[in-house]
């Protein structure tokens, strides 16, 4: 019998990947397990058209509109990001689990190599939050499922990385790796010069990264700026450090087998 | 998630809906010094701590409760932990915000958790959470701790 608060973690992916991967099977191979997962998962879209996020954010702003005034703009930024973060990994095992939603992506060999199919996950994550800031998520696909991966995670040679991004208002960016070799990618851009980006929902590159064996780690940045910009690959930190640009960025620490 | 967990404590809609919203705002404003690394768990002992709160409140007040009587023993016990926590003083000391004994119970005996998966879920070392659970067990009848 698994417990209920180990299945929430697993309707919000938030479990370790080998109980995932348990809980998956038993799902697959236990009708009445799987009943209960099918009817949790209709709660759970019950409870969000019940009680919108949207409608949650105002509550927490008029509260804090009475306590800290000065300091809501900055502080209510941080928290949607979480809040948005949580709902958006709930929706994401969601949807996962649904056939409907899953489309197959051409998967780019890092420095080249040839492409390959993977199935990943198309959500519609619309919630938006004035003031938010630009997010980027990194998602790798596991035999158990496509999970969320944070900065500092351990990531190995041929894990097939999926980023998604979400920026709050119309601007120029760029989205790039680096390894431990120094090797720049680009994931998106026009060359090295950023792209015009709208605001709103999430969304997912056209295509997944393959980890090259390059060593010690894989850091991938979300540039932003009002401005047009570019970045020059033999001096990424003159582009960092412009403080006419907004950075995300995730770290993997890179592993062996 | 919250939602549930609340509802599964209180066991009414309206307080589940309510104590929803409360989770939220509590967690914001907290932010600064919580770990955000694990936040089903973050949100999960936070929907616990203030249900626990919230049924304490009323067993004082002398207003019914659905909760179980295990559930108001542990939300009504007297607690060390949340006195400092109340007092600010734990909250100085770690970065980390403790969990209280009461909600630690909860996840262990109310839960299910394991020793280990309680551990895990709160930070603390499985002897850290067997102590914590002792020291409750003097003030809650029926706990023990195996």
């Amino acid at each position: 019998m698994i417990p209920d608060w180990k299945i929430e973690r697993f309707l919000t992916g938030d479990l370790p990947e080998e109980e995932m991967k348990k809980i998956q099977n038993l799902e697959a191979t236990d009708e009445i397990f799987a009943q209960r997962i099918k009817l949790l998962r209709e709660d759970n879209m019950a409870i969000l058209n019940k009680l919108p996020f949207e409608t949650l954010s105002e509550k927490i702003a008029e509260a804090k509109a009475e306590s800290a005034p000065r300091t809501l703009n900055f502080s209510i930024v941080k928290f949607a990001s979480a809040a948005v973060l949580v709902l958006a990994v709930a929706l994401v095992a969601l949807m996962s689990q649904r056939e409907t939603v899953v489309a197959g992506t051409d998967v780019a060999q890092a420095n080249g190599g040839a492409p390959a199919q993977v199935a990943l996950i198309e959500t519609q994550s619309d919630t938006r939050i004035k003031g938010m800031e630009a997010r980027m998520e990194v998602w790798k696909k596991t035999p158990a499922g496509i999970v969320q991966l944070n900065n500092l995670d351990e990531a190995r040679e041929g894990d097939e990385i999926q980023l998604r991004f979400a920026v709050p208002e119309k601007c120029f960016g760029l989205l790039f790796s680096m390894d431990g070799n120094g090797a720049l990618t680009m994931h998106m851009g026009d060359g090295a010069k950023a792209i015009e980006l709208a605001p709103g929902k999430m969304n997912s590159l056209p295509f997944a990264y393959k980890l090259d064996n390059a060593p010690h780690f894989e850091k991938f940045f979300l540039v932003t700026s009002q401005k047009e910009f570019a970045v020059d690959e033999k001096d990424i930190d003159k582009l960092l450090k412009d403080n006419d640009v907004k950075v995300v960025s995730v770290t993997l620490k890179k592993v062996g087998e | 998630m919250v939602y549930r967990r609340c509802h599964q404590l209180l066991r009414d809609e309206a307080e589940a809906s309510d104590l929803m919203q409360d989770v939220f705002v509590r967690i914001y404003s907290a932010l600064e010094r919580l770990d955000m690394q694990s936040p089903s768990s973050l949100l999960w002992n936070t929907a616990t701590r203030l249900c626990l709160n919230r049924i304490r409140d009323k067993h004082r007040r002398g207003l019914d409760s659905d909760s179980s009587s295990l559930l108001v023993n542990i939300a009504c016990a007297d607690d060390e932990q949340t006195d400092y926590e109340a007092k600010n003083v734990l909250a100085r000391l770690f970065s980390k915000e403790p969990e209280s004994s009461r909600t630690i119970a909860v996840l262990h005996y109310v839960d299910g958790m394991t020793l280990e998966e309680t551990a895990r879920e709160v930070g603390l070392s499985v002897s850290g959470v067997r102590k914590r659970l002792r020291g409750l067990q003097a003030k809650v009848k029926n706990l023990e701790v195996k």
